[in-house]
Formats: C-alpha cells, sequence, structure tokens
C-alpha cells in the first residue's frame, strides 16, 4: 500500500516537473509557436498533378524543387508538404505574397550560361560563413580543371578535390585565370560528396553575397551583379549573376558559379535522356530543336566556348564551360569540347551515377518539375485579416475559459478548482510543444488548430466530469471519500481510456486521410486529448486522493462538490423524505 | 426545476424506454426532413466545392449594395457580395472571372479605403471540392470501420454497431441542418464536424460503459430485462452526460459569440457551427439513437429473452433506482464504510438516507463481483 502511495505521488511529481520544466522552456528559449499563414498573412497552393496516375517518387522530386525554389525566395520558413496526390506549400509570413504565388506556379527557366569562375564549397569552411575573420574560403578554380573523359563530348562540371590545399586560405585571386598549380589534377570519376557541404538557404544567400562583394573588391571594377532577389526576374538574363551547384537529392550546395549572361535558352532544348556510354558509365544526351532557335543558337555558344579565348566564355587551358542553370541553380556546367554539334547526338558526359543522370535528362526534359502540376487552390491570406483571426480565436479561447471554469467550480467547488489547475498544466506542456515543434519542425499554428485546442478544453475537463460524477455517486451510495477514490477512479480510468480512446481514433484518421490546412484542428484535438490521458492519471487521481483526505474535506464535503457522507455505521439518522 | 434538482441528487428516474420510442420517431422525421431537404434545396456549398475566386477583407462601412455596384462597374455583375461578421466584406466570383481577381481587389480596397495587400484572396480550381469531398468520404468511412472495431473489442459489436448507427444518424441530421438552414458547407465545416464526431462518442461510451458495469453485477442482472437494466444505467450517468456535454459545449459557444459575432472571424464561426451541430446531434443520439438500437438487439438475445419472460411470468421484476443500487450496494461488504466513516457527522440539513438494503423485496442472496465492489445508495 505504501508503495502503491509512494508510486501515485510519483506521477504527481512527474506531472508537475514536466509542466515546470516545459514552462521554463518557454520563458527561456526563444522558440514561439510558428504562426500559420491564416494568421499572420500568407501564401498558400494546393497543387495536385495533371496525371493522377504519377508515382510517388516524381511527386516526392517535385516536392524538393518546389522547396527549394522557395528557399530561393528567401523565406526560410516555407512549409511544402506531400499529402496524399496533392502537394500543399505554404509560406506564411512572405511580404510580396503575389510574387511568391508567382514563382512557385511558374515554369522553371532553363538558361544556358558561360562560367566566368567557379567557387567550390568547403566543407570545414561553410561553418564560418557568417564569421569576420576572414575565415570563408572561397578559391577559385580553373575552370579547365574539369577535365572531360569523351573528346567529342562534354565534361561535367563535377570533379573533387577543388580545394585540396587551399581550405584555410581566403579568396586567393580575382579571376578565373587561375593559376593551375594550386590543385593537382582530379579523375573525373571521383565522388561529387567530397567537397558538397550542408547550406541552409541564409548561410547560401549569405555566402552568395560575400562572393559578389569579394569579386566586386578585389576585381575594382564592380561587376553588374544582381541580387538573390532579382535572379527570379527575367531581365536578369543580361547580367552576370552568381549561382549554386546544388546537389539534386541532398540539396548541398557544392559549387557557387560566377556565370555570364544568359546564350541558349532552355527553350531551344526539345528534350533529353539518359544512357549508358560504350565504356558503360552514365551520361545525358540533350536533343535540340531544329534551326535558329535550336541547335544553331547552342552551336554558336558553343563556338565561343569551345575556342577559350573569347570573353563571353573564358577557357583558361582550353575550351570553356557552359553551365545549363534551372531554377538558378546550376544543374551541370560542363566544358564545351567541340565547336558544332549535330542536334541530336550530344552527349554529357563524366561523374554521372544512374540516377543523378536521369535526374538531369528529367530536369532538361520537363523543366523544372518531373511533373505537371496544377494549382488546385491558391489563397493570399492578408496579414491584417491574419491578425483578426488570430485575436479573435484568442479572445474566444480565453472566454472558453473562464466560462468552463466558472461551471466546474460552481459545480464542483474545490475539485473544480483542481479541474482547472489540471487545465492550466496541460496549458504550460501544450504551449511548450507548440513552441517546440514551431521553431524546429516548422509545424504551424494554424486558426483550425487554435479551435482545436478550445474544443479540447471540453475533452480534457470530461475526464474531470466522469471522475467525479462516479465519486459522487460512490459516495452517495454510502461510502467514505476516502474509501471511493480509488475504486472511482478505477472504474472512471476505464470509462476515460475508452472514450478518449475513440476520439483519438478519430482525430488520428481524419489527420492522415484529409487534406488540407484544417488537419490542424484534429492534430492538436488529437494532441490535447492524450495530453489528458497523461494529466489524468498523473495529475487528477493523487491530487483529488489529497484533497479529499484532508480534514476540510471530511468536515465540509460540499465544499468539495461532494454529497454528504452518509453514516452508515449508526442507523440513528432519521428518515426524512426530501 | 424540480427535475433539475433531482438530477442533482442523483434521485432521477426517467423511464427512457417510453423515451427511446419517441426519440426514435423524432430522429425519424427528423432524417426524413433532412433528406428531403438535402434533395430538394441541396446545400450551399462555399467556393472550395464549385470552384472560383474569393476576396475578403476588412472594409468597416461599405455596404453590400456599395460593393455590389464596384463590382458592376467592373463587369462581374454576378459576383456574390456578402458582409460577415460586422465589417468583413466578402466577394466571391466563378472561376471564369479569375482573371479579374486583381481588380476587384483594388476595387474593394479603394471602397475601404485600404491597400489591395489588406484583402485576402483565395483561388480554388473546379476540382478542388471533389478532392475535399473525396477524402472527407474516405475518412468517415475509415473512422466508421475504426470505431465499430474499437468497440467491439473494448465493450462489444453490438453496442459498436448501436454507436455507429448513431454517428451515421448524426451525420444525416447535421447535413439536414446545414441543408435546411442553407448554412454554407467548406472545408473547415467538413473536417471540423467529422472530427467531432469521434469525440461526440463520448457521451455514447460514458453509457455503454455503465450498462456494461451493472451487468457484471448479478444482484441487478437477474432481476432486470436489458431494458430496464439500460434505463436504469442510463438514469445514472445522466448527470455525467449533461455535464460532459456542457462542459464542451460552452467553449465552442464562446467561440461562436466571441470569434465570430464580435470579432467577425469568418474561419471561426463556420468551424464552431459545425461543431456545435456535431456536439448536439451527438449528445443527443447517445441518448436517443445508440441506446435503443443496442437494446433492441440485446432483447433479441435468447438470454435475455428468456430473463424477460422469467420476470414477467414471476413477481414483477422491476427496480426502482434506488431499490436497485441499494441491491448492488449490499453485495459489496460495508466494513469499510464503517471503518472509513468519519467521526463527524455530515452536515445533517434536510438530508437523510432511505434504510439501507432492506428497502428491497428480496434480499440478494449473491455476494457480487469481488474486483470492483461499488455501491450506489441513496441519501439526502
Amino acid at each position: 500500500m505504501a508503495s502503491r502511495k509512494r508510486r501515485r505521488s510519483n506521477t504527481l511529481i512527474f506531472i508537475l516537473i514536466a509542466a515546470v520544466v516545459c514552462l521554463l522552456y518557454s520563458v527561456l528559449s526563444n522558440d514561439r509557436p510558428f504562426l500559420g499563414l491564416d494568421l499572420q498573412g500568407g501564401v498558400s497552393v494546393v497543387l495536385q498533378p495533371q496525371d493522377p496516375s504519377v508515382s510517388k517518387d516524381s511527386l516526392d522530386q517535385a516536392k524538393q524543387i518546389i522547396n527549394r525554389r522557395i528557399n530561393g525566395l528567401g523565406v526560410a520558413e516555407a512549409n511544402v508538404t506531400l499529402q496524399g496526390s496533392t502537394i500543399l506549400v505554404e509560406i506564411p509570413g512572405v511580404k510580396d505574397r503575389d510574387r511568391a504565388l508567382k514563382v512557385i506556379g511558374q515554369t522553371a527557366q532553363l538558361q544556358f550560361r558561360p562560367v566566368l569562375a567557379e567557387y567550390p564549397v568547403s566543407t570545414a569552411n561553410t561553418t564560418d560563413t557568417t564569421g569576420t575573420d576572414g575565415g570563408t574560403s572561397i578559391p577559385p578554380v580553373d575552370p579547365s580543371q574539369s577535365t572531360s573523359t569523351s573528346q567529342q563530348g562534354l565534361a561535367p562540371s563535377r570533379e573533387s578535390g577543388l580545394v585540396e590545399g587551399e581550405s584555410a586560405a581566403g579568396l586567393q585571386t580575382t579571376g578565373p585565370t587561375a593559376t593551375p598549380t594550386t590543385a593537382a589534377p582530379t579523375a573525373p570519376t571521383a565522388a561529387p560528396t567530397a567537397s558538397t557541404s550542408t547550406l541552409d538557404p541564409a548561410a547560401q544567400a549569405a555566402l552568395q553575397q560575400q562572393v559578389q562583394s569579394q569579386i566586386a573588391a578585389q576585381s575594382g571594377t564592380p561587376p553588374p551583379l544582381t541580387s538573390d532577389e532579382d535572379l527570379a526576374k527575367p531581365d536578369s538574363k543580361n547580367q552576370v549573376v552568381v549561382v549554386p551547384e546544388v546537389d539534386r537529392k541532398t540539396g548541398d550546395t557544392t559549387a557557387i558559379f560566377k556565370l555570364g549572361p544568359v546564350l541558349v535558352e532552355g527553350t531551344a532544348l526539345d528534350t533529353a535522356s539518359a544512357s549508358i556510354d560504350d565504356t558503360g558509365k552514365w551520361q545525358v544526351n540533350p536533343v535540340f530543336k531544329d534551326g535558329k532557335d535550336g541547335i544553331d543558337a547552342f552551336n554558336a555558344a558553343a563556338a565561343k566556348c569551345n575556342a577559350g579565348s573569347d570573353p563571353t566564355c573564358p577557357g583558361t587551358a582550353g575550351p570553356g564551360r557552359l553551365a545549363v542553370v534551372l531554377d538558378n541553380e546550376v544543374l551541370t556546367a560542363p566544358t564545351i569540347n567541340s565547336a558544332n554539334f549535330q542536334r541530336d547526338s550530344i552527349k554529357i558526359s563524366g561523374s554521372f551515377d544512374e540516377k543523378s543522370a536521369k535526374d538531369v535528362a528529367l530536369a532538361l526534359k520537363y523543366g523544372a518539375l518531373p511533373v505537371v502540376l496544377v494549382a488546385q487552390q491558391s489563397q493570399i491570406v492578408s496579414a491584417t485579416l491574419g491578425q483578426d483571426a488570430l485575436h479573435a480565436g484568442l479572445v474566444a479561447g480565453a472566454v472558453g475559459f473562464v466560462l468552463v471554469g466558472i461551471y466546474m467550480i460552481a459545480f464542483y467547488r474545490l475539485l473544480g478548482v483542481l479541474a482547472m489547475l489540471k487545465l492550466l498544466i496541460e496549458a504550460s506542456i501544450l504551449w511548450a510543444l507548440l513552441c517546440y515543434m514551431g521553431a524546429h519542425i516548422g509545424l504551424a499554428l494554424t486558426l483550425a488548430g487554435i479551435t482545436g485546442i478550445i474544443v479540447s478544453i471540453g475533452v480534457s475537463l470530461d475526464s474531470n466530469v466522469v471522475y467525479y460524477e462516479h465519486l459522487k455517486e460512490d459516495v452517495r451510495a454510502g461510502r467514505t471519500v476516502r474509501a471511493a477514490i480509488d475504486q472511482s477512479f478505477a472504474s472512471a480510468w476505464s470509462t476515460i481510456l475508452a472514450a478518449d480512446g475513440a476520439s483519438i481514433i478519430g482525430a488520428a484518421l481524419l489527420y492522415f486521410l484529409t487534406i488540407g490546412a484544417v488537419r490542424g484542428f484534429a492534430l492538436f484535438l488529437g494532441l490535447s486529448t492524450l495530453l489528458d490521458l497523461a494529466t489524468s492519471y498523473c495529475y487528477m487521481r493523487p491530487v483529488v486522493r489529497w484533497a479529499t483526505s484532508s480534514q476540510r474535506c471530511m468536515g465540509h464535503p460540499h465544499q468539495f462538490g461532494l454529497p454528504a457522507t452518509p453514516v452508515v455505521a449508526t442507523s440513528t439518522s432519521a428518515k426524512v423524505s426530501v | 426545476m424540480r427535475a433539475l434538482r433531482r438530477i442533482y441528487r442523483g434521485e432521477n428516474e426517467i423511464d427512457f424506454a417510453r423515451w427511446w420510442k419517441r426519440g426514435l420517431t423524432l430522429s425519424a422525421v427528423l432524417i426524413v426532413i433532412s433528406l428531403l431537404s438535402l434533395f430538394t434545396r441541396g446545400l450551399n456549398l462555399g467556393i472550395d466545392f464549385e470552384g472560383g475566386v474569393s476576396i475578403e477583407g476588412k472594409a468597416p462601412g461599405v455596404s453590400v449594395s456599395q460593393a455590389q455596384g464596384a463590382m458592376d462597374n467592373l463587369g462581374v455583375g454576378a459576383a456574390k457580395v456578402q458582409v460577415i461578421g460586422t465589417d468583413t466584406l466578402r466577394v466571391q466570383v466563378t472561376s471564369d472571372q479569375e482573371p479579374k481577381r486583381d481588380d476587384i481587389r483594388q476595387a474593394l480596397a479603394d471602397l475601404a479605403g485600404t491597400q489591395a495587400s489588406d484583402f485576402s484572396v483565395s483561388t480554388v480550381g473546379p476540382s478542388w471540392g471533389q478532392e475535399i469531398t473525396h477524402s472527407a468520404e474516405r475518412a468517415l468511412v475509415f473512422f466508421l470501420l475504426a470505431i465499430l472495431l474499437y468497440l467491439s473489442i473494448r465493450l462489444e459489436w453490438k453496442m459498436a454497431l448501436g454507436a455507429v448507427l448513431a454517428m451515421i444518424h448524426d451525420v444525416i441530421i447535421s447535413v439536414g441542418v446545414y441543408s435546411v438552414l442553407q448554412l454554407e458547407v467548406t472545408p473547415p465545416t467538413v473536417i471540423a464536424f467529422l472530427t467531432i464526431l469521434g469525440y461526440s462518442i463520448y457521451d455514447t461510451i460514458v453509457v455503454f460503459d455503465k450498462v456494461k458495469e451493472n451487468q457484471a453485477r448479478p444482484p441487478i442482472a437477474t432481476r432486470l430485462t436489458y431494458t430496464e437494466l439500460s434505463s436504469l444505467s442510463m438514469n445514472e450517468v445522466l448527470l455525467r452526460s449533461i455535464n460532459t456535454s456542457i462542459v464542451a459545449i460552452l467553449p465552442v459557444i464562446s467561440m461562436l459569440m466571441v470569434g465570430a459575432g464580435i470579432l467577425g472571424a469568418v474561419t471561426l464561426e463556420e468551424f464552431s457551427i459545425a461543431l456545435l451541430v456535431g456536439m448536439l446531434s451527438g449528445a443527443y443520439s447517445s441518448i436517443f439513437v445508440a441506446m435503443p438500437i443496442v437494446v433492441w438487439l440485446k432483447e433479441r438475445e435468447p438470454r435475455n429473452a428468456a430473463l424477460r419472460e422469467r420476470l414477467a411470468s414471476g413477481k414483477g421484476g422491476s427496480l426502482s433506482r434506488s431499490q436497485a443500487e441499494a441491491l448492488s450496494l449490499s453485495g459489496s461488504p460495508s466494513s469499510t464504510l464503517v471503518a472509513g466513516s468519519p467521526a463527524k457527522a455530515p452536515s445533517t440539513g434536510a438530508t437523510t438516507t432511505l434504510a439501507r438494503g432492506g428497502t428491497s423485496p428480496t434480499a440478494p442472496t449473491t455476494t457480487a463481483i469481488p474486483p470492483r465492489p461499488r455501491k450506489k445508495g441513496k441519501r439526502r
């Protein structure tokens, strides 16, 4: 008995500590709940594939591409999720909502631009990108290092070892005419991961800025560089830009390129495929359209780059490189090894594996997305309306809390107060969960979520009602409060478990089977119900037991909302009918 | 008032069996009305189901006719213009007017004297509604199956069936409410409504649990038909059901009044109406639909039929609530009661107890249920 008692108070201590820890966390950390776009304004789009039988893989790929596209906008908080066969894009808080909507919906811009310089991203130094000690190493690399494997084809940009022996240095030279002695020639088939690193969008933007400013500072004549924002604008076509090469699988930035004005538009491309060459290596075969705007335009560019001496497409010790830019990312930047190509016999070969070759081919073929997506629903929420909704939700919640508080306390007196305290414990835990998930998982609190939480006030108090009524019934039947406490809890707990179980099943199914932002309602109702189970067991049980075992309860049971304990030991009490 | 006091004191003895017939009749009538209305009037589907553009924003002092006039000027006279809450203006146009979206937005902003960006725009493709409906239907079917399975395991399949039929009843009635009152159906209302169904069977489960508990108590179970047993259980949990419903509905009413009425938050209003309808019909159906179905199913069991016959032929088996509770109480050891009783007498008042146990016609012979000796009694 003693050990059971101790266990009971253990659960109380546990839940109180949990609540206090949660409270401290939300006070001390900077994490705040992440408001959904219906509460702070923003943009959301639901995209659906035109062909419903599209594979999950393609959808996943499309999702990642869209994600990166949005990150390019400079909003880090975008949320792209796959719900069934639809892609939900949510960008809360974005300032220029109309433009964001366009960027998501636009078909990708595929461009061929000459490589002016390449700056590999060094794993060792990316963490310092924001440092002021010049620790960032962005050594320029001689484009000629990207040796090609096939004489008649194009060589890819994926080489490794670019940063060997240079990682500690700052930006060493200014132009694309770096001395070839800085790095040993490397095999083109080496794994590109050797020079990859992870960069979050903010750091990447910072890095790009730095590259730009350093280029500007050291060359003396600032080139007409555009800001990251301007990249999406068509008029950047004729300007020099700085664009990252990103591993399409991992999202890591593998290199940063300084690229010249567009030489060939992506519209010149007809189709593309991936194949295996004679030596068993994977390659990509782009096929251009016929005529002036097709293969002729490409050959004009190829001639410039192949010569290597033309300033618009400089080569260092040989032919220059032509980067394939998609969605402001470099797909691949092959060296042009010939001045003249047949429209359907072009090969990009090098360090591709099957997956990357097919990915590049797909990207060339379809533009950005492997599937054709149609916007099913789009929403632009004004910031003022969002704030109003948030305000209304908070006021409604507060009023609801006070209303049930009055009812519970009027009905159950001190036990009602304990029930409201239980709500406060749940609230502190839920708040911490919201803060944590908002800051680290990117889970947004929407208006639907707020209503879910408001409704869960009732869910939570229901458990108290079931227990208290059970208790009253037992006391009415002639038990003392003390004797009734445990048995009532056992019965009530089984009821609570059954009823909450049904709620949780319902919420979970609706969360997983439905689409749209309203899933937040099911999510938070389900979460609150789980939380209710925990607090009912850990808090309500011991605390009610503790309260009712007090002298006060014995003397004044009505203060606890309980009926007076009938004196059953003696049958002297008079029979009085009511 | 007296009835309420009796309920508060746990003395209510409502003959639910009599009410069930009326309840089922009422439900049948409501279902017929709902279906009739659904097929004749249909539902007022929001633009999410039909496709189109909805533009919404604060526009204090702008009247519907002013906004309508502005729409006429733009050549979109067919636009649906509403003022929601106190000062929120909402204009909806069909999909083919989508190119004029920005013009409409600007025109409204000019009227309201604000920026175009202060107006929210929601654009919906024509098949989006089907998508939502489809996923909601799928969720509903899975949900009903899951509840059927869960309650079959947790309680028994007949009760599970009763609960699920009650939920289907709730769905039909709620659709009927939306159809008769022509309330706008939006995706939030659909999802909110379905989710709340899961919660609304809370009451049903509370009652069923009580019936099971009483059934496991031979002194009562052998002396009452299943119908009487159910009615008794229902009386016992009535206050519980009422309070859980009130506590759940109060916050929703607060949302409806505060959120929608005073502050004009449209989504809150849509949500809370759906929740309110779902909760009310859930509370009603747990008493008047779920239970009678279970009783009807259970009374057909040979065991219960035999019991019914035996009780009918023998001495009338009917027990009053207090008698039944006394029966259940007398089965358990009362020593704990004595031991645990406080020395102090309870605040006297005008209350007291009926005599314990003895009032029942025949004292029970069985010793009851060791695991959970519970007692109901009488007092005050």
